[in-house]
């Protein structure tokens, strides 16, 4: 009996091996974004342009087998993210995940390094993410870079020397809080108040006097999701009528809708959608016919981070190397420049891309007024 | 100015903050239900009457009606099909709370499912502000937020003191076994209480709509200064909720006069620690000795 039973678990352990095998050309990478709270439209977003990126791979059968993403739910908070992080890399076992806004990213930045699973990021903007270590990269220029764009353009051809920070009290809108503290004085222009808010925050109308009795020429918003659209209805509602700027968290469709946001001024990356380069003009056409929505430099960003490792695994496949997060590393620093949607990008030594730089207009749909040349 | 400015900005705030504290504490005096859902009662009324006056376009009266009728039925459901079932068995002050915390929950999941889980407000020039002196603002929702509080709580005063079933409540409150004494059925006292306590929360729903604006996880923020203020203003007293609410919401914007604007939340629990550590029976509750 007791030989039987042991048999029995032999052919059971045989049947899962063999079944592991078959599917051993199947490749899965992880991704953990927002999907459900209040900056859901984000993880929304995001996986519209990753779903297209893999089924374009899958198509073009890029890679020897099929593509997958898991996905898990950070809800937008360090927590969420580690646990999901930990479920993808020890469950999953993927080599690869993709990450979104800037606590989940350092929250999930140790697992990484420690796992030697790849991170990449093509949402939160915090530069302290150029610092997370060599697994870690950014495929979105980081926020030092945009308020470096717009904080110049306000100053010197819109002639606003007066700024009021409304920043969420996490590590973005203390990093940009700093890189304002620090670009303005050189440009001649100051930082008269900078008012910080939690991230739970939904009464703004005590802000709103704050900020109108400080008197400023610009108000600069540092927030995300919901609340950065509660905060521009509750300062324009409470008599702020100054020019309002941001990062690209204002880069998404809800903010292109609220009709209080009209005129706010906003710094992304620089991609031209109208450009010729095939990758861009696939994307552009595509995301538009699967989403219904014009692309955006979020939606942009995901796909690439999709595309980036499709290459890199395609590489590796060519060169007979397993598919792992020090391969992967290795491969990037190898291949160096990649063709992705916005045109070529190489990465610093920092796993960071440094791009051109656009400010746009809300006007129903985001207008380009200025383009800024990478730093 | 500036100070004039928080502290109206804080009255507008604190009436709607009553306004939603006074359902709450009539329920949880009356019933001794902790009505976590109570919170979820606030969401529902305010996307009714977005869906209905900003998408549909329905005139402002029918929505505001269809928002309390929907209102008014979740609430009685809720205690017939939750907390009657549970309390019918020997359901503990916990369990009920767990369960109406799940409801809570799944309402939050459910409207984030519909109407999506970004932010939504309706388009109203209500909440327009104007200068009505340099430098102070002030929109008419705020005139609109003190009258219907008041209004709001003279009312049900009304109601407590000169009706039967008003008088019955209070008296649920205080002994559920001399209420079926005088041959009423406590349950129907009860669903009374949640009828009336659900629809208090939809001038203070309908007003935020067009505030500050709405998402999903609204209920949460709601149900919290709901807790405070029945806490600070002394359980089981309406009249202290409604001061409770009223503090509230000018001490919060008060904080900002001197602190950044991520204080003025803290500024809630310091009271309401402040209230417990030293008047523990809040405003106007009783002192309860064993």
């Amino acid at each position: 009996m007791l030989l039987l039973r042991k048999v029995a678990v032999l052919a059971f352990s045989l049947l899962v091996s063999s079944a592991g095998r078959a599917s051993a050309e199947d490749f899965r990478i992880g991704a953990i974004f927002p999907l459900s709270g209040a900056n859901a439209d984000y993880g929304d977003l995001y996986m519209g342009a990753t779903e297209l990126a893999v089924s374009h791979l899958n198509d073009a059968k890029f890679l020897g087998g099929k593509l997958s993403i898991a996905y898990e739910d950070s809800q937008a908070l360090p927590q969420q993210g580690v646990i999901a992080m930990n479920k993808l890399v020890n469950v999953e076992k993927v080599s690869y995940v993709l990450s979104a806004f800037t606590g989940v990213s350092k929250a999930i930045s140790t697992t990484a390094a420690r796992s030697h699973t790849v991170a990449v990021n093509g949402g939160g903007v915090g530069p302290d993410l150029a610092e997370l270590g060599e697994y870690f990269w950014n495929v979105i220029p980081l926020a030092n870079f945009e308020v470096r764009a717009m904080a110049p353009y306000l100053v010197q051809k819109r002639g606003l020397k007066r700024f009021v920070l409304v920043y969420v009290d996490d590590p973005l809108g203390q990093s940009i809080k700093r890189e304002l503290e620090s670009s303005l004085p050189s440009l001649g222009a100051v930082l008269a108040e900078a008012l910080s808010v939690p991230s739970n925050a939904q009464q703004f109308s005590g802000v709103a006097a704050r900020v109108r009795d400080a008197k400023p020429d610009v108000v600069y918003i540092a927030s995300f999701g919901a609340q950065q659209s509660q905060i521009i209805k509750q300062l324009r509602d409470n008599g702020v009528t100054q020019q309002l700027a941001s990062y690209s968290g204002f880069a998404i469709p809800a903010i292109a809708s609220l009709p209080e946001a009209k005129g706010a001024l906003f710094t992304t990356q620089r991609i031209d959608w109208n450009s010729g380069d095939p990758v861009t003009k696939r994307f552009t056409r595509e995301y538009q016919a699967k989403t219904n929505r014009a692309p955006t430099a979020y939606a942009a960003n995901y796909y690439n981070a999709v595309l980036l490792f499709g290459t890199l695994a395609s590489a590796l496949q060519k060169a007979g190397l397993p598919i792992t997060g020090k391969n992967l590393l290795a491969k990037r620093r190898e291949i160096g420049t990649f063709d992705l949607v916005g045109g070529r990008v190489t990465f610093e030594k920092d796993g960071t891309i440094r791009s051109a730089m656009q400010i746009s207009e809300v006007d129903g749909e985001p207008a380009v007024v200025e383009i800024v040349a990478a730093p | 100015m500036l100070l004039l400015q928080l502290i109206i900005n804080g009255i507008q705030v604190g009436a709607l903050y009553g306004l939603t504290a006074v359902g709450f504490s009539l329920i949880f005096g009356a019933t001794k239900i902790f009505h976590f859902a109570h919170g979820a009662s606030f969401a529902i009324s305010a996307y009714v009457f977005y869906y209905l006056y900003a998408v549909l376009l329905v005139w402002w009266p029918i929505s505001i009606l269809a928002a309390c009728i929907v209102v008014v039925v979740f609430g009685i459901a809720l205690d017939r099909y939750v907390y009657g079932p549970i309390q019918s068995t020997d359901g503990s002050f916990f369990t009920i709370f767990v369960g109406s915390f799940g409801v809570a929950v799944v309402i939050q999941n459910l409207i984030g499912t519909i109407f999506g889980r970004g932010f939504i407000s309706v388009p109203s020039a209500l909440s327009k502000s104007v200068e009505l002196v340099p430098g102070l603002y002030v929109a008419p929702t705020a005139g609109i937020a003190v009258v219907a509080a008041v209004t709001c709580f003279v009312a049900l005063q009304l109601f407590l003191s000169k009706t039967n079933i008003g008088i019955a409540l209070r008296a649920l409150s205080e002994s559920p076994g001399l209420v079926r004494t005088f041959g009423l059925n406590p349950r129907a006292v009860s669903t009374c209480a949640f009828a009336l306590g659900s629809v208090l929360v939809v001038p203070a729903a309908v007003l935020t709509s067009m505030t500050s604006g709405l998402n999903a996880a609204i209920g949460g923020r709601v149900m919290l200064i709901s807790v405070a203020a029945t806490i600070v203003g002394g359980v089981g007293s309406l009249r202290g909720a409604a001061c409770a609410g009223l503090l509230l919401g000018i001490a919060e914007n008060l904080a900002l006069w001197r602190f950044d604007p991520q204080w003025s939340e803290a500024v809630t629990f310091l009271i309401l620690f402040a209230f417990i550590v030293l008047r523990p029976s809040g405003f106007f509750g009783r002192v309860v000795t064993s």
